[in-house]
């Protein structure tokens, strides 16, 4: 009898747990499901759409650069999902992509000694599971853990010096756990799971859609209401899968030194701020992780497919 | 000395206090012959140091609106026609040149709509949200 009331007791206990831990992602899901439904809305018909998504678009970009009839997944590759001349030189630098040499480079690092005889490994064991772990609420410490204060964290807790944040060996080893995570097919999982990460997410969202900077722009400007629109002669990516392939190679960023071509997501985001006309949050302060937090969830259940490489 | 000292203390106080009580207003507050350039350029270090508290500094072609501040400032105290101020990373000078009391009333603006927009945002952040307040 007392084992029967003890058994209900703990199954009661784990329902109620459950729905709770549905519960604090319930406005999260809702955002994403609307987000998904939104850009397949968008590129379903472009030319069709026209008068909706697409009205500054002239009838060539329309009927011989945007794609059409893409679905949630198409959109992992950024830009170059819906723009038929992007995908053409993409394809052909995928062949050969530049960020090979440095997913080499950021497995020797892994694999590298600390002067006290540690290295990344005893911190990230599973270098697949650590691509695919980041950004993750903490539940002990209530904050984002991004994958770069990860890495910074356990140097620091190894006696070792930080690294920068934005590129350099940083880059070069996240390029490494993104490999890994990519050749695991492993998919973007970000949890929710207590009213606090439930916050910071909310942080985040509020971040992204609030208008800033001497432009007075917002994040959906862009990469929503803006998604698949052209700013001179660059289409504008998507939110939908914009964190799922970093770290990126910009030629932009690697025109002067090939081993700065490689950029954190941070080094992005940070980017797009400042091109907004703002003094961007620092890599690794609250609002950097929340935003990228937020982005992060926007992407839940689409593949990794880093590193990769962009203008 | 000392009176002149406790009387700049106390006209900075003063209009920290103004300034944080009364309504923004940036043709206003910011306009250079109304106002005068030295409190034009007050008002903006005013309020871009609490639009730095909230991380909402402006920044333009490299330029951090409170680098284009102390810009302003040297001008006024060697009499600068124009200003250049340094490049965001702090080691060199921006390729920005701009006529002194235009560079003050930018300063300013940029310092009141910083703040303004961002309470702003506050009320209308929702309505760029799919599956909030955007509808297509």
């Amino acid at each position: 009898m007392l084992l029967k009331i003890a058994k209900t007791t703990a199954l009661i206990a784990l329902t109620v747990s459950a729905l709770n831990a549905a519960d604090f992602n319930a406005q999260a899901e809702k955002d994403r499901i609307a987000l998904v439904k939104y850009f397949e809305a968008k590129f379903e018909d472009p030319l069709k759409n026209r008068n909706t998504f697409f009205p500054y678009s002239t009838d060539d970009e329309l009927k011989n650069n945007i794609m059409g009839g893409l679905k949630k997944d198409d959109f992992s590759i950024g830009n170059y999902a819906y723009s038929k001349n992007g995908r053409a030189s993409y394809d052909e630098i995928k062949e050969f992509p530049p960020t090979e040499e440095w997913i080499e480079v950021g497995e020797e690092l892994y694999n590298k000694k600390f002067a006290n005889g540690n290295s990344f490994a005893n911190c990230f064991a599973n270098p697949a599971e650590t691509g695919a772990a980041y950004p993750m609420f903490d539940e002990k410490r209530k904050e984002v853990i991004t994958l770069t204060v990860a890495i910074n964290e356990c140097l620091t807790n190894n006696g070792e010096k930080k690294w920068g944040t934005s590129k350099g060996k940083m880059a070069h080893l996240q390029s490494y756990f993104a490999a890994s995570a990519t050749e695991e097919e492993k998919v973007i999982d970000v949890k929710i799971e207590s009213p606090e990460a439930a916050v910071a997410y909310e942080d985040g969202k509020e971040y992204y859609y609030s208008q800033k900077g001497y432009l007075k722009l917002n994040c959906a400007n862009c990469h929503v209401q803006g998604a698949g629109q052209r700013v001179r002669n660059e289409s504008l990516s998507q939110l939908l899968g914009q964190t799922s392939h970093f770290p990126v190679y910009r030629l932009k960023w690697g025109a002067k030194k090939t081993e700065n071509g490689l950029g954190t997501l941070e080094r992005r985001m940070s980017g797009c701020i400042k091109d907004q006309g703002q003094v961007p949050p620092s890599n690794t302060s609250k609002e950097m992780r929340n935003l990228l937090f937020f982005m992060a969830y926007m992407n839940n259940g689409m593949k990794f497919d880093g590193p990769d490489f962009r203008k | 000395m000392k009176k002149l000292i406790n009387l700049t203390i106390a006209a900075t106080a003063a209009l920290a206090l103004t300034t944080s009580l009364h309504a923004m207003d940036e043709k206003k507050d910011c306009d250079v012959k109304a106002n005068g350039i030295t409190k034009v350029i007050a008002t903006a270090n005013v309020y871009n140091e609490q639009a730095k508290k909230k991380g909402l500094e402006f920044r333009r072609l490299n330029v951090n609106n409170s680098d284009l501040i102390i810009a302003v400032e040297e001008a006024i105290k060697t009499g600068a026609k124009e200003v250049n101020p340094m490049h965001f990373k702090g080691k060199k000078k921006s390729k920005t040149k701009l006529e002194t009391t235009y560079a003050a009333e930018r300063a300013c603006r940029f310092a009141i709509a910083a703040l303004t927009q961002a309470k702003e945002a506050k009320t209308t952040w929702r309505l760029a949200v799919p599956g909030d307040g955007y509808k297509y």
